[in-house]
């Protein structure tokens, strides 16, 4: 089967400041994510995460290596047809309201009206936006936004779901309802691709799970293979985090 | 394609709307354009024809300072306020994006220009009478000349901030509307190589008076079609040609 996701040897080095200084943001990932599997990306600031999923969704270049979506290059735009992404911190157009943003990105989509006005409603009362969906976006509160945003992710019904740090900014409750929503996706058969900081929800929703540190892979696999005889995923997380300032102050690096 | 394109147009054109700076900028437009409309002080020349002149220079100067104002951030705004990752994350490409932009602000200009050709009409019918059809070729030439600066505007903003793509639009607008001295000053040059720079010039960078027949429209001459339709085709090339540097170079950027 083709997988949802696959990169090969996949890096970006950044070129910053005057003198185009080079800033490693990923380097080397080989990873493959099959259709119907819940997957986490997990790692400390800086960790490349982000760059990983913005290059996976065309916003970023990739310097080194290729990557898919569904076999199709992610240079490619018709590659996200069937893919939801959620940013790390959503941005939308302040002066519109919940409604009609999700309306544009129906559009974008390519969805017929009859289809976006029944899934705009739905997913507005899923995510418990409904007596705000006509207030302009300018007077949404963070986690507001971030239920816009799982909106827009979910609006066409796709088969893939990239997710940058769904759970940060949001209360309980709506954390909660981001790990329902994405329980209630692989249930159906759809494949999940996240960030998180919150290793509990990782570790309660993923299949498995690869740990970023430095832009480099550390490990990759089954949550319990990755865990091991240790603790759990917090120990193994400090433990990598550990190793690699050890093997950098040792020169390895 | 097209639907996802006049999606973006739409949006674009709806955001600005809503934006209390086009208002400003609006407001004080008409507010000139009907000062200088019901100046009764003018005691030089003819004041009739000053009149006609000085409302029709005023629509042609807000049209181009409303086209900076918003072209120079057209693109640049939505990488910066990071509005653009939800929609380069669909499938759409990026010169999809950069050419549904345009058209939105293409709309906006015109629904700008239209309010102030209507001003225009109603103050100078109730003074004097209502204005010939060369009036309105002349603001339909404005569009194609709005057309160019808007292009030039979008292709500074898919690379460098506002600041940095409003010194370059101001100075292609202003070269622009030089470019007729450029040439003449030009072609007396003393050197082969320097006449040859000159004229090089004049051809790359564009030339705003190709679209200019107000003079004519003040004067209520004839409509001089070949000018028209000369500017008009010179206008849609070139806009065309300066969009598609746009783009290339949007295709080629990270997001940040
Ligand atoms: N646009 C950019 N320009 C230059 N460097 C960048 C850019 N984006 C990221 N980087 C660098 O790449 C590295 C990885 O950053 P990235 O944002 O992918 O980390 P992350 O794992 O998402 O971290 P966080 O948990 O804080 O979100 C960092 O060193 C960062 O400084
Ligand atoms: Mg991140």
């Amino acid at each position: 089967m083709t997988p949802a996701i696959s990169t090969q040897n996949l890096g970006k080095t950044y070129r910053v400041g005057f003198f185009m200084r080079r800033v490693r943001g990923l380097h080397d990932l080989t990873l493959d994510v099959q259709p119907g599997e819940a997957f986490g990306l997990i790692g400390p600031n800086g960790a490349g995460k982000t760059t990983a999923i913005k290059i996976l969704m065309g916003l970023h270049r990739s310097t080194e290596g290729a990557a898919q979506l569904f076999g199709v290059d992610v240079g490619v735009p018709a590659s996200r047809q069937r893919v939801g992404f959620l940013p790390e911190r959503p941005y939308f157009y302040a002066h519109l309201t919940a409604r009609e943003v999700l309306h544009f990105y129906g559009q974008l989509f390519g969805m017929p009206k009859a289809l976006r006005h029944q899934r705009v409603e739905m997913l507005i009362e899923r995510v418990a936006l409904t007596r705000f969906a006509d207030v302009t976006l300018a007077k949404y509160s963070k986690g507001m936004l971030q239920r816009v945003g799982l909106c827009q992710a979910l609006l066409h019904d796709p088969d893939l779901i990239v997710l940058d740090e769904p759970m940060s900014g949001l209360d309980p409750l709506g954390r909660a309802l981001v790990r329902d929503l994405i329980l209630e996706q692989r249930a159906a058969g759809k494949t999940v691709f996240f960030s998180s900081h919150i290793l509990s929800d990782v570790e309660a929703i993923c299949d498995r799970v690869a740990i970023l540190v430095g832009g480099e892979l550390r490990e990759c696999g089954l949550i319990a293979d990755v865990v091991a005889d240790r603790e759990n995923l917090e120990a193994v997380l400090l433990g990598e985090m550990a190793a690699v300032t050890d093997e950098s102050a040792l020169g390895v690096l | 394609m097209i639907r996802k394109l006049w999606a973006l147009a739409h949006n674009t054109f709806r955001e600005a709307v809503r934006d209390r700076i086009l208002y400003s900028i609006l407001f004080f437009a008409v507010g000139v354009i009907a000062l200088s409309l019901v100046t009764q002080e003018i005691t030089v020349g003819d004041r009739d024809k000053v009149v006609r002149s000085v409302g029709l220079g005023a629509v042609a100067a807000f049209g181009s300072i409303m086209s900076m104002f918003l072209g120079i951030s057209l693109v640049w705004g939505e990488v910066e306020k990071k509005t653009v990752y939800t929609i380069l994350s669909k499938p759409i490409s990026r010169w999809m994006f950069v050419l549904g932009k345009y058209l939105g602000m293409m709309m906006t200009l015109s629904v700008v220009v239209a309010i102030m050709g209507l001003v225009y009409t109603v103050l100078l019918s109730a003074q004097q009478t209502f204005p010939p059809a060369i009036v309105y070729v002349s603001m339909g030439l404005l569009m194609v000349e709005l057309m160019l600066l808007t292009s030039w505007a979008t292709l500074f903003s898919t690379y460098s901030a506002p600041t940095t793509a409003a010194g370059f639009t101001l100075a292609v607008f202003v070269i622009g509307h030089l470019a007729d001295d450029i040439w003449l000053y030009g072609s007396q040059l003393e050197s082969p190589a320097a006449r040859a720079i000159a004229r090089a010039l004049y051809w790359v960078l564009p030339n705003f008076e190709m679209f200019n027949i107000r003079a004519q429209a003040v004067h209520e001459m004839a409509i001089p079609w070949p000018v028209v339709v000369g500017g008009l085709g010179y206008g849609l090339m070139y806009s065309a040609g300066v969009l598609c540097c746009a783009m290339w170079v949007f295709e080629r950027r990270d997001l940040k």
